[in-house]
């Protein structure tokens, strides 16, 4: 799953059009737009509203085998034209100091930045950073969830000594729309990585079927688990399987024909 | 494919961190104030980063040249080693670097001086005896070579130091710079390699075995010490005959009587390790076959471990002079 997290509906209005995201109507606590393995959060302004949104999120999808994250929004900039979009590679809150480090994808088409995270809004153009109100909070937070190689900041120029756009709202969702290709290729790139690790997981249905088979203390349940990774990802057939273990009389025979079926397997490498 | 490089702030003018970065020149570069910040966080997926490391360029503050692990090197009284560089550029399913980190980016670290002054103390400390420094623990000694330079500073600073000898470990091909200098019989490459099946399906990214077997004819035909380490051996179905192809192919090339040294030892890992890297890749078939647990160190049950052992050295002897041999001894 893939889930987008913004400040504004204006800034997120770009992905919820782009995707065809669906408005939530079951959850009160953030506005929320749902589509096909992949949400749309809008946190409010400022980082703990962007920590609490996506804390809220996560602990509400924590069945989930693996979330990738993109915080969207806009930033200010003392050198980028307004509509540059970047991808951050290093997030700095300015009231801690404290630094996190999102992992661009590889061959990203989006530049890197660093960002300085405010509390307040502010005009202190810096020729070096982009400077924002949420990606800190959101760093802080979804790294208590996800790694940070399935997390990414993506910023898009709304302010510079010269403009200011991002008190027009229109202006801002214009200038992610124009971006909307690039930052599409990105969250698939990201897709593709977080599939890879949701792909490992166990399904939780083939999992219920295997406990259900007979009682098992919580260590057997541990190596059970090893074994039933192990055999999922290896193109065993889950209702082969647990066909032949039917036939086992308890929790320790079963493991035993687990672990036969995965050495027999492993035999090749 | 690396993806990026960070570069802590304090050493960005540093002559040799300037090379680096002038050779990294087309990679998006992140200042940061110590590599701890993006190498040892937790939330960092290992599998993932593996695909596309970054390179960390930092400078080692403590800690330069460390007492070897009781049981690790040739059997000398005095063991250490260093590791100019943490993480390996290969992806070999075995290794126990995959369990090491938290990371799987590349750290350079470019003080050089500091690790020669330590092995200059440790081998005065030791003087008038042999005492073997071995580089290649946390790293692959060579793999990385057009870009660290490591040889060019550490075989004339062991070379200039006579009771000092130092053991480069590899599976890369990169004997190139080495083959510039004057050679030093107290530097031995030891070059690792498995049998042709356990290459194929566990060596990601590292070069072929008939690569790898030239670089060392190409070492040995320069005046150079050259060792093998069959380490560590992976058990599968087949794994006789193709152990038997590995060192038909090796000694075709390669003139046993000179040879300065070869080892061999089964897979194993500490418990942690194992655990680890099992959890990072589920579906390999190495860490799904038989292991028993023997204080503290997963490897084959002590049957069959003696079996692939007694078997390979069998077939090893059958190559190489007996003085020569020096098995991995890690069991209590």
């Amino acid at each position: 799953m893939l889930i987008w997290v913004s400040a504004l509906h204006c800034e997120a209005k770009p992905v919820i059009d782009y995707y065809r995201l669906k408005k939530s109507h079951d959850h009160n606590a953030f506005d929320l737009y749902r589509g096909d393995d992949m949400l749309c959060i809008i946190s409010g302004v400022g980082k703990i509203a962007s920590a609490a949104a996506c804390a809220w999120i996560a602990a509400r999808f924590d069945h989930e085998a693996s979330i990738a994250w993109i915080n969207l929004g806009v930033a200010g900039s003392g050198q980028h034209a307004i509509g540059a979009a970047f991808s951050l590679n290093q997030v700095i809150d300015a009231d801690s100091g404290q630094r996190h480090y999102p992992v661009p994808c590889a061959g990203s088409l989006l530049p890197g930045s660093a960002c300085l995270t405010l509390s307040q809004p502010g005009e202190d153009y810096r020729e070096d950073t982009l400077f924002d109100m949420e990606a800190s909070g959101f760093m802080y937070s979804v790294l208590r969830f996800s790694s940070a190689e399935l997390t990414q900041c993506i910023k898009i120029v709304s302010d510079n000594r010269e403009h200011k756009t991002g008190i027009n709202r229109q202006r801002v969702s214009d200038l992610i729309h124009q971006n909307i290709e690039t930052i599409d290729q990105q969250a698939n790139a990201l897709i593709a990585l977080n599939n890879e690790i949701a792909g490992l997981a166990i399904t939780p249905e083939s999992w219920q079927q295997l406990i259900a088979l007979a009682h098992f203390s919580q260590t057997q349940k541990n190596r059970l688990r090893v074994l039933w990774r192990y055999l999922m990802n290896r193109d065993t057939s889950a209702e082969t399987v647990l066909q032949k273990l039917r036939g086992c009389s308890s929790a320790a025979t079963i493991i035993s024909t687990l672990e036969l079926l995965s050495y027999q397997d492993s035999e090749g490498l | 494919m690396v993806s990026s490089v960070y570069i802590e702030s304090e050493i960005r003018d540093h002559p040799r961190a300037r090379k680096l970065l002038e050779r990294l020149r087309n990679l998006p570069v992140v200042e940061i104030e110590h590599y701890g910040e993006v190498f040892n966080p937790r939330a960092q997926n290992f599998r993932l980063q593996k695909k596309n490391p970054a390179i960390i360029i930092a400078r080692k503050n403590d800690g330069h040249v460390l007492a070897a692990p009781e049981g690790y090197g040739l059997g000398g009284s005095h063991n250490y080693y260093f590791s100019h560089m943490l993480n390996c550029i290969y992806d070999c399913r075995y290794c126990f670097l995959q369990g090491m980190y938290q990371s799987a980016h590349q750290i350079l670290f470019i003080n050089y001086e500091d690790f020669g002054e330590r092995i200059k103390q440790l081998a005065a400390k030791h003087q008038g005896e042999a005492v073997w420094f071995y580089s290649g623990y946390d790293c692959d000694s060579l793999a990385n070579e057009p870009m660290t330079e490591f040889t060019g500073y550490f075989i004339p600073l062991v070379a200039s130091i006579d009771n000092a000898w130092m053991e480069l470990r590899t599976k890369s091909t990169q004997v190139r710079s080495m083959l510039k200098l004057q050679p030093c019989e107290r530097v031995v490459t030891a070059f690792s390699f498995t049998d042709p099946v356990s290459h194929g399906k566990l060596e990601h990214g590292v070069p072929s075995i008939a690569k790898r077997v030239d670089a060392m004819r190409r070492l040995i035909d320069a005046g150079w010490s050259v060792g093998l380490r069959f380490d560590p051996v992976v058990y599968h179905q087949d794994y006789q005959a193709a152990f038997v192809n590995l060192l038909d192919e090796i000694f075709t090339t390669v003139d046993p009587q000179k040879l300065h040294s070869v080892s061999l030892g089964s897979f194993r890992l500490t418990r942690d390790h194992f655990r680890k890297v099992a959890r990072l890749y589920p579906e390999e078939p190495l860490f799904a076959q038989k292991m028993d647990l023997d204080n503290g160190i997963v490897s084959y049950p002590l049957e069959r471990e003696r079996e692939m052992i007694e078997y390979c050295e069998a077939q090893l002897m059958k190559h190489i002079p007996h003085q020569s041999y020096h098995p991995c001894e890690w069991h209590d």
